[in-house]
């Protein structure tokens, strides 16, 4: 079973493996204000349609015009909408949200020529429309929008708050263009039918006892979307297209039952203005959302580049004071050897000079020696800093600082973790840097890749008494000519690189006592792997 | 046997101060060696053709720093660099400020042996000029009154007629005075006498 999570619950324990997601309206749960937020906006609705009621008979003449600028309010707030839910797919494949899209999209499409051939708005063009016509495209409109919706609610249930690879533009497009056929279809149909259409008018104002189904209909629908998704509710999405429903039913219960069905009365009116409400909820929301997400984004990227340039300063400074270090001795071992072949040059040697510089040459020699093993006891002090760590939850604490960088490099991270716990005497920092670090490089390494899928890969694995994690990109891989560099201090195979991380790494895996190395047959992509002596029963062990 | 040179070192570093003192031994120069600059000035400093090796990393004080110290007391002595840590900046700016060498520890024995060779050249030949500079002074010095006003006029291109009318005096007594100065400034032509004046720095009329 392959359990997926979202949030900050990452969790790598047992057999639930994990898939790190963006941040989406369609995958984060709402917070507490939003739903308040949700609430009031629902019973503010519900008021304003209570207190049209006692004037839904009343009918306004002339209202015609107003119509057209309703409806295109209406045509493009819905293609607006599904749009940016298309938008939304391409990152994170929810079939819900692609259900929900079309809806949208087809509800959108059909205000179009449901407006042209109202009775009486177009005078001008003409048109000579059926009078069940307008009525036809408005039942196949409502009806079909609550379709997507209750769809789109079920789907939620069948599939939970699932996470799947974004979908591709091919498909993407495949799915509008098949909409809008449908569209098309069924606007081409009804405006060119000389009767046979279901009669639902009595004339052009009042509706035939047909019409009561079409609400029945429609109202059934929005019942069972709203049950469901009460009662699974998981995202900031779900609690918005409930809130719609609710305004939809209002709407309706307006249109329909309050003003009997007779057209441009307040009741219609009101109706009418709810369903433009409706209709701006999941935009409002939408644009609203991605507009907070980004700002977070925005924020999280540049204390993530701060981070890492404090961390390569760091990083420069010392490596400038090692340089130091061991340039003074080896300055003065250089000097000193000139000088004694100097003073053995001469006609007459000047043994004792000679004697006193290699004299010197040794306690250089030493004190550089020492200096070196200095440098590497700061990787080894942290011995005192050991404590017991289990390694999965190393793993998903470092992956968790990670996931804007994962998001952001268009990738997707699959982890098969350990299959039960696996606890090392380490350091937890140091450990989690070795993971940030080889996933850095992967996800550096997936930059230049496009067309096809990014994927980094961690398997986590038990062998003996070693833990052992291999990071895997599909990326180009390590040349056969690098690879037995690409340890070496300095290396880098990135313009922008120190070359100092992959040593570091090994340096630090080495100091726990196992071993980082990159696996040589990778078909496809670098995979590189660390072991770690595992202990049991928090005793010692590990070595074979 | 020394070569009658001079090398000061200052370096805090033990170790690189030691083998840069025997290395510039072994080549016959007296090397001084101090661990700070403070201690370099607070010594007694020998008459003769010197150099100074500076380490460009020091404590308190970085080795551009003393170059400008020093230049700001009026010591006059050539400096060659040597550092851990070079960069270009920093070698252009102690280039301009008058260094002979800039050298990256580790170096050649050969290029340290030749910068400082280099920098005692030129100590050499400063020293030369400043005490040129002071024996045609000190000649300068021993003239009489007229005989510097006779000078003066001579070096500024009067003929003696016009420099008899000039002082008021009669024309042989500007040739004997003319013939005095000559003598007295250990020159046989007047170009000879028109270069002493102008290392003098002696006004023009």
């Amino acid at each position: 079973m392959e359990l997926r999570y979202r949030d900050a619950s990452l969790r790598t324990d047992g057999v639930i493996g994990l898939e790190l997601q963006p941040f989406l309206v369609s995958n984060t749960p709402p917070t507490r204000p939003q739903a308040i937020l949700a609430v009031a906006i629902a019973a503010l609705l519900c008021t304003a349609t209570l207190a049209a009621v006692p004037f839904a008979a009343i009918r306004l003449e002339g209202t015609e015009p107003v119509l057209p600028a309703y409806a295109a309010g209406l045509a493009v707030v819905e293609i607006m909408t599904a749009v940016l839910l298309l938008a939304t797919l391409t990152l994170s494949h929810h079939r819900a949200v692609t259900v929900l899209a079309a809806g949208y999209l087809f509800s959108g499409l059909l205000a179009i020529p449901w407006a042209v051939s109202f009775p009486g708005v177009f005078p001008a063009l003409g048109l000579d429309v059926d009078v069940q016509s307008t009525a036809t495209l408005a039942a196949v409109r409502r009806v079909g929008l609550a379709l997507a919706l209750l769809g789109y609610a079920l789907l939620r249930l069948a599939d939970g708050p699932g996470f799947g690879q974004g979908q591709s533009r091919a498909s993407l497009l495949g799915c509008v263009l098949a909409v809008a056929a449908a569209a098309a279809a069924v606007s081409l149909v009804t405006l060119s039918a000389r009767g046979g259409l279901p009669s639902f008018m009595a004339n052009a104002r009042e509706v035939a006892p047909l019409w009561r189904y079409v609400p029945a209909t429609a109202m059934t629908l929005y019942a069972l979307t709203a049950a469901i998704l009460l009662a699974t509710r998981r995202s900031v999405l779900d609690l918005w297209v409930t809130v719609v429903v609710a305004t939809l039913a209002m709407e309706l219960f307006l249109l329909s039952y309050v003003a009997g069905g007779t057209r441009l009365t307040i009741g219609w009116w009101t109706g009418r203005v709810l369903g433009l409400v409706s209709a701006s909820m999941v935009l409002t929301v939408l644009v609203s959302q991605t507009a907070i997400l980004y700002a977070r984004l925005a924020d999280t990227t540049a204390r993530d580049r701060q981070d890492r340039e404090a961390r390569l300063t760091v990083m420069e400074a010392l490596s400038a004071s090692i340089a130091h270090e061991i340039n003074q001795p080896l300055s003065s071992m250089v000097t000193n050897a000139y000088a004694a072949l100097r003073w053995l040059d001469k006609p007459q040697p000047h043994v004792p000079e000679a004697t006193d510089a290699l004299q010197d040459i040794v306690r250089d020699g030493h004190r550089a020696g020492r200096i070196v093993e200095e440098t590497r006891g700061i990787f080894r002090k942290t011995g005192s800093d050991r404590e017991l760590l289990d390694l999965p939850a190393v793993l998903d604490e470092a992956l968790d600082r990670l996931r804007f960088d994962v998001v952001r490099g268009g990738v997707r991270l699959h982890v098969e973790p350990f299959d039960g716990p696996a606890i090392v005497a380490g350091n937890r920092i140091q450990l989690g840097q070795v993971v940030c670090n080889l996933v850095t490089n992967a996800l550096e390494a997936l930059r230049p890749t496009v067309g096809r899928e990014r994927l980094v890969t961690i398997r986590c694995r038990r062998e003996g008494n070693w833990a052992i994690v291999s990071v895997a990109d599909n990326g180009p891989g390590v040349a056969q000519t690098q690879a037995s560099r690409i340890f070496d201090p300095f290396f880098s195979t990135k313009t922008d690189g120190m070359g100092m991380g992959l040593m570091v790494c090994r340096t630090v895996i080495e100091a726990h006592g196992g071993q980082l190395w990159l696996e040589p047959d990778a078909s496809a992509g670098a995979t590189f792997s660390f072991r770690l002596p595992v202990l049991e029963n928090g005793r010692g062990g590990g070595r074979e | 046997m020394t070569t009658g040179t001079t090398v000061y070192v200052v370096d805090d570093d033990d170790a690189v101060r030691a083998s840069i003192d025997r290395l510039l031994r072994s080549v016959g120069h007296e090397v001084v060696a101090f661990p700070a600059p403070q201690a370099f000035l607070g010594a007694p400093r020998h008459a003769r053709p010197s150099c100074l090796v500076l380490d460009v990393r020091l404590p308190f004080m970085s080795g551009l720093e003393f170059q400008r110290d020093l230049a700001l007391r009026g010591i006059d002595i050539p400096i060659v660099f040597i550092t851990g840590h070079g960069d270009v900046p920093m070698s252009v700016a102690a280039m301009k400020a008058g260094a002979i060498e800039f050298l990256t520890k580790p170096f050649r024995d050969q290029d340290l042996i030749d910068a400082v060779h280099r920098g005692i050249q030129l100590d050499r030949q400063r020293a030369d000029a400043k005490h040129v500079l002071a024996e045609i002074a000190a000649r300068h010095a021993s003239l009489t009154t007229r005989e510097r006003e006779v000078m003066a006029a001579v070096v500024s291109g009067l003929m003696n007629k016009q420099i008899a009318a000039l002082l008021d005096i009669s024309e042989v007594t500007v040739k004997v005075h003319r013939a005095q100065v000559m003598r007295k400034m250990g020159v046989a032509t007047l170009p000879e006498l028109v270069r002493q004046a102008d290392r003098l720095g002696l006004p023009k009329p």
